[in-house]
C-alpha cells in the first residue's frame, strides 16, 4: 500500500482533498506579493531557529578585569555567532528577510490599495493586513537591540525616549515595556522574549486569520477577468492548488531565500562587528528604511513646539513620533470606510478607474517620500524650511499631477462588467 | 432574577475580576533595577575622561585647547548613562548669561551630554561649518542644536530644552571638581 493510502484511509483525505486541491487561484504578477511576505517569515523562522541556539540574551559584561572591560555578554554571542561557518551569512539573511518581508508587505499592502480590493466585504482583511505590518515592524524592531551593539542600542535609546514622551502615562509604559529604565539590564532578556515568542506567535495567529478569511472570501480577480462574457462571472477562473500553484509557490519560496541570500552574500547588513559594542558617544545613526519618514518627522518638528494639556506636556518628540505617525495610520486603517464608491465583489479595479483613490494613494506615497527625504537634510544641505515646502508642496503636486493622468487615460468600466455594457 | 440574567451578569462579573486581577501583574512587568541608579554625581566627584587612550584619567584644565570639548564621567560612576557630561573649553569672555558663571570657571562650563531630546550623546562642534554657528554642541540623531556660551540653550532643531549644566571648579592641580548638582532633570523629560 502507497503511503498516502494507508495516510488516506485513517485520516479519509479524500473530502479533504476534494474540497481544497481544486482551489483556484487568479494569476497576476502582483498577487504574489503576500505569498513573498509569507515565505519571508518562513526564512526567518528557519535562520532564526539556528540564531536562538548560540545567542545569548544577557546584557551582563563578560571577560573584562575585576568588573573593567568586558563586553556584553549579548554582543559577544553575537561576535562567535558570526565567527561560526556560515553564521555571519545565516545572520544577515536572517535580517535582509526582515527587511524584504516588510517590503513585500508594504507593496501588497499598496496593490490591494490601488486595486480598490479593501473594500466591503474585505475590510476585515485590510485591518488584519494592516496589523501584519505593524507585528512585523515590531518584530524587526525587538530583533534590532538583540545583537547589542552600538548602533542597535542607540536605536533603542531613541525609541525608549519616544515611549517616554507620551503624555501622562508615558514613563510608565515605557518602563513596562523596556523592562525599567533603557539601558536596563532586564532590557535584553525581554526583547529576546518579544522578538522569539511574541513576535512569531502574534504574526502567525494573524497570518492565518488573514489567510481564513480569504479563503471565505475568495480572492479578487485581476480586472481582465472583468471581461469575460456572463456565464463565467460566477466562476472565479484561476490555476488550481494542486499541482500549478502548489509549484509556482515552491519556485517563488526558492526565489526569496535566493534573493536573501544574494543580497546577503554582497551586502553586509548591519555589521556588528563594525560598530562595536555600546560605548558613552552616539554614532551617526539612521533608521532603517520603513521607519526614516518618522525620523524626518521628528526632525521637522520644531522643539519649542510644545503643546501643554491638562497637565502633560506634549512635547516635539511626541508630536513628530506619535501624534504625526497615528494620525497617518489612523488615516490608512480608515481607507476602506473612506472610499464610498460602489463595491465589486470579485473584481480588482484597474488603478485609473478611481482618479481621486490613485491621487489619495500618490499623495500619501509622496508625503512618506518627503518625510525620508527629511531624514538626509544635513547630507543634503537643505534647510529646515525648505524641507518644510518640500513636504507640503510635492505631495499636491503629485497628487494633482497623478489625478489629472488618471482622469485623462480612459479608464476601463469601474466595477466588473464588461465595458460599455451598462 | 431570570437565569438568563444571571449568567449573563456571572459572564460579565467574571470578565471584570479577571481583568482586574491582571493590573497588579503589569508592576512586575518594569524588570529589575540597575545598581547603577545609586551612582549619583556627588559634590567633589573628580571628572575623568570616558573615552579614548586616557579614559578613567582626569580631566585637567590643560588636557584641552580652547574651542574643545571632551566626554567625561565623574570618576567611578560610568554605570550610570545619565552621569555623562561634555566638558567645554570656552572663550571665558564670550561666556554668558543664563550660563552658571559661579560653576564655570577659566571658561571650563560642564553639560550634560544626555541630549534632551530624545537621549543620545550630543557633540561638540569639532570645526567651523555653514550650518550653525562656531562653537556649537549638536545631536548626531536629530541634529539639535545648544549654544555652549550661553547655558546650552537650544538654537535650533527639536530638542525641548537646554542641556542641564553641572556646575564644576579647579582643585589645587588643576583638575576638573564637580561643585553642585545638575541644573535641571537629565535627558528627556518625563
Amino acid at each position: 500500500m502507497s503511503i498516502s493510502g494507508w495516510f488516506d484511509e485513517r485520516l479519509s483525505l479524500d473530502r479533504f482533498k476534494a474540497k481544497f486541491l481544486g482551489k483556484p487561484f487568479p494569476v497576476h504578477t502582483t498577487f504574489f506579493l503576500g505569498e513573498v511576505a509569507l515565505f519571508c517569515f518562513v526564512v526567518l523562522v528557519i535562520t532564526g531557529l539556528y540564531l536562538a541556539l548560540n545567542y545569548e540574551p544577557s546584557a551582563e559584561k563578560i571577560g573584562g578585569t575585576s568588573g573593567a572591560g568586558g563586553l556584553p555578554a549579548a554582543y559577544a554571542s553575537t561576535l562567535f555567532i558570526d565567527a561560526n561557518p556560515f553564521g555571519a551569512l545565516l545572520r544577515r539573511i536572517h535580517h535582509w528577510s526582515a527587511h524584504l518581508m516588510i517590503a513585500a508587505v508594504v507593496l501588497h499592502m499598496l496593490r490591494v490599495f490601488f486595486t480598490a480590493s479593501y473594500r466591503r466585504p474585505r475590510e476585515l482583511n485590510w485591518l488584519l493586513g494592516l496589523g501584519l505590518l505593524g507585528a512585523t515592524i515590531g518584530a524587526s524592531f525587538a530583533g534590532y537591540l538583540l545583537p547589542y551593539d552600538q548602533f542597535s542600542v542607540t536605536a533603542t535609546a531613541i525609541a525608549y525616549g519616544i515611549a517616554r514622551s507620551v503624555p501622562w502615562v508615558g514613563p510608565t509604559v515605557a518602563d513596562v515595556l523596556f523592562a525599567g529604565r533603557f539601558p536596563s539590564p532586564s532590557t535584553v532578556p525581554r526583547f529576546y522574549a518579544y522578538h522569539v515568542v511574541f513576535a512569531p506567535a502574534v504574526l502567525a495567529a494573524l497570518m492565518s486569520a488573514h489567510l481564513l478569511v480569504l479563503l471565505k472570501q475568495k480572492h479578487t480577480e485581476p480586472a481582465a477577468s472583468a471581461r469575460r462574457d456572463e456565464a463565467s462571472a460566477r466562476q472565479i477562473a484561476g490555476i488550481p492548488f494542486w499541482p500549478q500553484q502548489i509549484l509556482l509557490m515552491l519556485v517563488l519560496f526558492l526565489m526569496v531565500l535566493a534573493a536573501a541570500a544574494t543580497l546577503s552574500a554582497f551586502l553586509p547588513v548591519h555589521p556588528s562587528e563594525y560598530f562595536g559594542p555600546p560605548g558613552p558617544a552616539t554614532p551617526e545613526v539612521k533608521p532603517d528604511w520603513y521607519l526614516l519618514w518618522v525620523y524626518g518627522a521628528l526632525r521637522l518638528i520644531p522643539g519649542n513646539l510644545s503643546v501643554r494639556v491638562f497637565g502633560a506636556t506634549i512635547g516635539s518628540e511626541a508630536i513628530g513620533a506619535m501624534l504625526v505617525p497615528g494620525l497617518i495610520s489612523l488615516v490608512i486603517l480608515l481607507v476602506p470606510w473612506l472610499d464610498r464608491s460602489r463595491s465589486s465583489l470579485h473584481y480588482a479595479e484597474d488603478p485609473r478607474s478611481s482618479p481621486t483613490r490613485l491621487a489619495a494613494g500618490m499623495v500619501m506615497l509622496t508625503l512618506f517620500g518627503a518625510l525620508s527625504l527629511a531624514g538626509f537634510n544635513v547630507e543634503l544641505g537643505l534647510s529646515v524650511p525648505a524641507l518644510w515646502v518640500i513636504t507640503l508642496v510635492a505631495p499636491a503636486a503629485v497628487g494633482v499631477a497623478s489625478y489629472l493622468l488618471a482622469a485623462r487615460s480612459a479608464p476601463p468600466s469601474p466595477d466588473g462588467g464588461p465595458a460599455g455594457a451598462h | 432574577m431570570d437565569r438568563r440574567r444571571f449568567a449573563d451578569l456571572s459572564l460579565k462579573t467574571g470578565i471584570v475580576a479577571a481583568v482586574a486581577s491582571a493590573i497588579p501583574g503589569i508592576a512586575t512587568l518594569r524588570g529589575r533595577s540597575r545598581s547603577a541608579t545609586s551612582q549619583e554625581v556627588a559634590v567633589g566627584d573628580r571628572l575623568v575622561f570616558a573615552l579614548g587612550q586616557n579614559a578613567g584619567q582626569a580631566v585637567t584644565e590643560g588636557s584641552f585647547a580652547q574651542n574643545e570639548a571632551v566626554l567625561a564621567f565623574p570618576e567611578g560612576k560610568s554605570e550610570n548613562h545619565d552621569n555623562l557630561v561634555l566638558v567645554c573649553k570656552l572663550d571665558p569672555s564670550a561666556v554668558k548669561s543664563p550660563t552658571d558663571m559661579a560653576g564655570s570657571t577659566h571658561g571650563i562650563v560642564v553639560y550634560s551630554a544626555v541630549c534632551t531630546h530624545l537621549g543620545c550623546t550630543v557633540r561638540f562642534s569639532e570645526e567651523p561649518m555653514d550650518m550653525a554657528p562656531f562653537p556649537h554642541i549638536h545631536c548626531p540623531c536629530h541634529s539639535a542644536l545648544f549654544d555652549p556660551h550661553r547655558g546650552a540653550l537650544v538654537m535650533g532643531g527639536p530638542a525641548p530644552r537646554a542641556l542641564p549644566q553641572l556646575p564644576v571648579r579647579l582643585s589645587d592641580k588643576g583638575e576638573v571638581l564637580v561643585s553642585g548638582p545638575f541644573t535641571a532633570p537629565i535627558g528627556v523629560a518625563s
